[in-house]
């Protein structure tokens, strides 16, 4: 029985016991009013303003923002990989850990080993000066009591579970030797190692060309479905979040403003703010010269959140009530968002389109 | 990726550069910050305002032509508060004078470096290709001589005094400041700016000056103040082998020359001239690190 | 989406003649790798053979992934590198064969905006003297007619000029900063601007209102665009013409939407389905069909056809022969393939 045989039927293995009865898997992750802060010369950086979310086994939740929004701090968080100066509370269960306030022990034998992270940019995040080969058994030792050999033996395995070509000659190669996606595969080839619960990808495609992206990103979705890894990718692409995520949750502000399964969300979009996103995306079929809508503004900044909605000096749709923040409520099945003037709920229009050029307020 | 402000990615970046945790921690970092900048620089204003106002201030003897009869007076002697050396000149005196001298020395050494060597590595880094490899061939010349040989083999052939002192020590500060002068340039002449204001039609004069000089002020600023301790330094050296300020007139490195004579008999001779260079070249380094960092904002 | 007002446009674009504003003939740029201690270690052949011809008022959009080449070329048609061969006809005039002096003149008249907002910017500049540089150099106006013009390049590209003139450029946002460039790049009223990548930076809701901004000085000036890019919505959404680089080489050029409705290269094709898409008024998405293999070496490409490694119908004859740009259908269109999809 070859290793891969093995891992095939170790994810088989957990599926069988991850459900909880019902036909929705078990969830794996669970996050709970998760907040982090900074103090920064005398400001206070409110960058997470309470996320909720549940990871199932075997799913993608697919987490959308622009700059600023909190999403990469949100996932730094439960990894522990915030500076000092980050203050985290809240809640993030991994199975049976808790992972805020983790000791820093605890978290070296949870990290990489239950869940495990892909960066954005290949080039920085591997160690220019030692093999692929050596950074990937360096990973397997790490949570693993494997000889020389046997180490070896299971990164060529990972290797090949990447899809790298020749990776018995690739082994010895050094990171500048290959291309971005070769590079980009060894790192999820590092990330599996430990074969983790949990697989975070850091805006892990933004970096790549579109045709290695569409390899990268066909390889995790396959990877997932042998391995039954549970994924959260972190992106600033819809439709990348569209074509591959289970269930997509939008951030603005450092708070989750609209969070649905991917189908319902994109076909049914309620927040004016990922309407606005869907809006000024160009697309491959619309006429050339046209102009796409735009809302003035700029994100907000985080020291200085205004009041109430964070999105309410850019929207369309805010009223004084915005004042008063809205909460993020399951207001249809399956489907929440905060917002007290969503678009196109109770008949108020349908789905998303943007075909209304606004007045543009620089930004 | 996005370029757009992004508080929690600058929070991130900034926070990571700080130990500081706590508000407190925070707050006690800068002023640590602020008075490693001033305490240094107000040293080195007090360092020039005595060396260069103090002999004109206070009434003191003169550093030479002093009267045998009182030689090798210990400190705390009335009219004296240093003592004198074995020729009876006022220590103190001496040591203000001497002081001026480096001071005059390293000041000038300085900026002919920074702007002979920093236009000329400039220059050689924006023209690029053939001229540059011709200019930093001949400047590897320069550098491949050991400093101080080379100083002093130059200080030999023009005769020992304050003058010939400064142009030897250039032989040694200008290679210096136009490699790093040189390697500035590279990191701001590849920027798009750089290429927007050619295109902008800006002669080379223009874009040399205003782009890209105001880009390597900093670093040269931080150079030039760690270089001021080393050639003070050398300036002693040189003197001390009797290459550089011609006696009677004092630098603090023919003080020491002299002091060393009489080690065992007199050691203070030497201890004086000693501290006062460790001094200023301490508070100079110390400025030239903190200089930088304010200067870049940073 | 609302449609430039086409009498307008076509109005501005009737021009007396109907020479190209730009055309460019066989360009190659190629740049020597060294090894250590400089011994010449390989050539890497950046632009390859390139052609194509720019009509006034029109937008062509240069598409390509990493090592297509397609940055190399604006730096080779704006003679900040000079090309190893080829010709650059800009307003008649060959600017490849002009001298630094002649070639400065004509500065004026083709400018370029970059990728990094900031780093196009001097960051110990003020904001005036930045939008203000290209008229130092390419006028003859005196200080307070500079001021005026600066206030008014500022207003139309939407930035208040009082809140603006002063500022330094670490104190904007990069849509600002992005801005400020777009001033700075048409104050000499240039005829051509060089986009390189210059919306890739930006967070996707700034891209659309800088996109929206770079249409609208088309219209307000009678703009012609070199629009560089590696997302093909976003060169789409501004091009009249597109033309697809691989590796250096001409995949494709043509009318922008015949291109990314009908591709004649298997590249091209490979290329938009490579995309994942997202119809933003149904909610329906496409997984998109990735290309299978590695992207060649640009210092070893395949010979002939360099697509060929991972093309699904490359023949023996693609690797012998090197396809060349050849007119396909009317309407000028030009595909490099011996065997263009759909014939």
């Amino acid at each position: 029985m070859t290793t891969q045989d093995r891992m095939i039927d170790l994810a088989s293995a957990d599926d069988a016991t991850a459900h909880d009865g019902g036909d929705e898997p078990a969830p794996v992750l669970t996050v709970q009013d998760l907040r982090v802060t900074f103090s920064r010369g005398g400001r206070t950086i409110r960058a997470v303003n309470g996320l909720n979310y549940q990871l199932r086994a075997g799913r993608t939740l697919a987490i959308i923002g622009e700059s600023g929004s909190g999403k990469s701090v949100s996932v730094r968080a439960l990894l522990g990989l915030l500076p000092p100066s980050a203050f985290v509370s809240g809640s993030a269960r991994l199975g049976q850990t808790e992972l805020v306030g983790l000791n820093e022990k605890a978290m070296r034998a949870i990290r990489g080993d239950e869940i495990a992270m892909v960066f954005q940019d290949p080039a920085r995040s591997l160690n220019p000066t030692m093999n692929v080969g050596q950074q990937i058994t360096e990973a397997i030792g790490m949570h693993q009591r494997l000889d020389k050999k046997a180490a070896t033996d299971r990164a060529v395995e990972l290797m090949k579970l990447v899809r790298l070509p020749a990776a018995e000659r690739r082994f010895e190669e050094y990171p500048h030797q290959l291309s971005g996606g070769m590079r980009q595969r060894v790192m999820i080839a590092i990330a599996l190692a430990s074969d983790p619960k949990v697989l975070i990808a850091d805006e892990a495609t933004t970096a790549l060309d579109v045709t290695t992206q569409a390899q990268i990103m066909e390889l995790l979705a396959d990877l997932q479905d042998r391995l039954g890894t549970s994924v959260i990718m972190i992106s600033h692409d819809l439709g990348l979040a569209a074509c591959y995520a289970d269930e997509v949750l939008v951030m603005y502000g450092g708070k989750a403003v609209e969070q649905a399964p991917a189908a319902t969300l994109f076909s049914h979009v309620r927040m004016p703010y990922t309407k606005a996103l869907l809006g000024s995306i160009p697309q491959l079929t619309t006429p050339s010269h046209g102009l796409l809508s735009v809302i003035g503004g700029q994100p907000p900044d985080l020291a200085s959140l205004p009041q109430g909605c964070a999105f309410r000096p850019r929207c369309p749709n805010a009223s004084d009530q915005c004042l008063t923040e809205p909460a993020l409520t399951e207001h249809e099945p399956g489907h929440r968002y905060a917002c007290w003037h969503p678009v196109g709920a109770a008949g108020a229009g349908g789905s998303a389109d943007g075909d209304r050029a606004r007045v543009e307020e620089v930004s | 990726m996005a370029v757009t402000d992004a508080s929690a990615a600058t929070a991130l970046a900034a926070t990571e550069t700080e130990p500081a945790e706590t508000e407190r921690g925070i707050r006690w970092a800068r002023i640590r910050r602020r008075l490693l900048l001033w305490v240094p620089g107000g040293f080195v204003l007090l360092l020039f305002a005595t060396c260069f106002l103090g002999p004109v201030v206070l009434p003191l003897p003169s550093p030479v032509g002093g009267d045998v009869l009182s030689s090798a007076l210990p400190p705390g002697s009335p009219g004296h508060p240093l003592g004198t050396d074995i020729n009876g000149n006022d220590v103190l005196s001496r040591l203000l004078h001497g002081g001026r001298a480096s001071l005059i020395v390293g000041v000038s050494v300085n900026l002919i470096g920074l702007l002979v060597g920093g236009s000329i590595g400039a220059i050689s880094a924006y023209l690029g290709g053939r001229p540059d490899t011709l200019i930093m061939r001949i400047l590897d010349v320069f550098i491949a001589f050991p400093s101080l040989v080379l100083t002093i083999a130059i200080a030999q052939v023009l005769g020992p005094s304050l003058p010939n002192t400064i142009l030897a020590l250039t032989a040694f500060s200008i290679p210096a400041v136009a490699r790093v002068s040189r390697s500035a340039t590279f990191r701001v002449v590849n920027m798009p700016f750089v290429q927007a204001a050619e295109l902008s039609g800006s002669p080379t004069w223009r874009i040399l000056l205003r782009h890209i000089a105001p880009n390597i002020v900093p670093q040269m600023m931080n150079f030039a103040m760690l270089g001021m301790g080393m050639i003070i330094v050398t300036e002693g050296a040189l003197s001390f082998l009797g290459l550089g300020i011609p006696p009677p007139a004092p630098s603090w490195g023919n003080m020491i020359f002299d002091g060393q004579q009489s080690l065992s008999a007199a050691p203070l001779m030497v201890l004086w001239p000693s501290l006062a260079l460790l001094v200023t070249v301490l508070s100079f380094n110390l400025l030239g690190e903190n200089a930088r960092d304010e200067m870049s904002g940073r | 989406m609302t449609v430039i007002d086409e009498a307008a446009r076509t109005a501005r674009e009737e021009p007396s003649s109907t020479a190209p504003l730009l055309s460019v003939r066989n360009l190659v740029q190629e740049y020597v790798t060294r090894g250590p201690g400089g011994v010449k270690a390989g050539v890497v052949h950046a632009v390859s053979d390139v052609s194509f011809d720019l009509m006034p008022g029109e937008t062509l959009g240069v598409v390509g992934e990493t090592g297509s080449g397609k940055s190399t070329l604006a730096r080779a048609i704006i003679q900040v590198e000079r090309p190893v061969s080829g010709e650059v006809v800009f307003q008649g005039q060959d600017l490849v064969t002009l001298d630094r002096r002649k070639l400065k003149a004509t500065r004026a008249r083709m400018q370029m905006v970059y990728q990094d907002p900031f780093g196009s910017l001097n960051p110990r500049w003020r904001i005036e003297d930045v939008v203000a540089e290209p008229l130092v150099g390419h006028t003859d106006l005196t200080k307070d007619e500079r001021g005026a013009r600066v206030d008014e390049l500022l207003d139309l590209v939407g930035l208040d000029p009082r809140q603006y003139r002063r500022r330094r450029p670490m104190e904007l946002s990069g849509g600002q900063a992005q801005r400020v460039a777009i001033a700075r790049a048409i104050a000499p009223e240039p005829a051509l601007i060089i986009c390189d990548e210059a919306v890739s930076s930006l967070d996707v809701l700034i891209q659309a209102q800088v996109l929206n901004l770079f249409e609208k000085l088309r219209a307000d000036l009678g703009l012609s665009y070199v629009f560089i890019a590696h997302d093909l919505a976003t060169v789409k959404q501004v091009s009249d013409r597109v033309a697809v680089m691989h590796l250096g080489q001409l995949a494709e050029v043509g009318p922008a939407a015949e291109i990314y409705q009908a591709p004649k290269h298997p590249y091209t094709r490979a290329l938009l389905g490579s995309v994942p898409v997202l119809d933003p008024a149904t909610g329906a998405a496409r997984r998109p069909v990735p290309l299978t293999g590695e992207p060649p070496s640009p210092l070893n490409p395949p010979s002939g056809c360099r697509f060929r490694t991972r093309c699904p119908i490359a023949q023996d004859v693609c690797a012998e022969v090197e396809p060349r740009p050849t007119p396909i259908g009317d309407g000028g269109r030009r595909v490099a393939c011996h065997f263009p999809l759909g014939e």
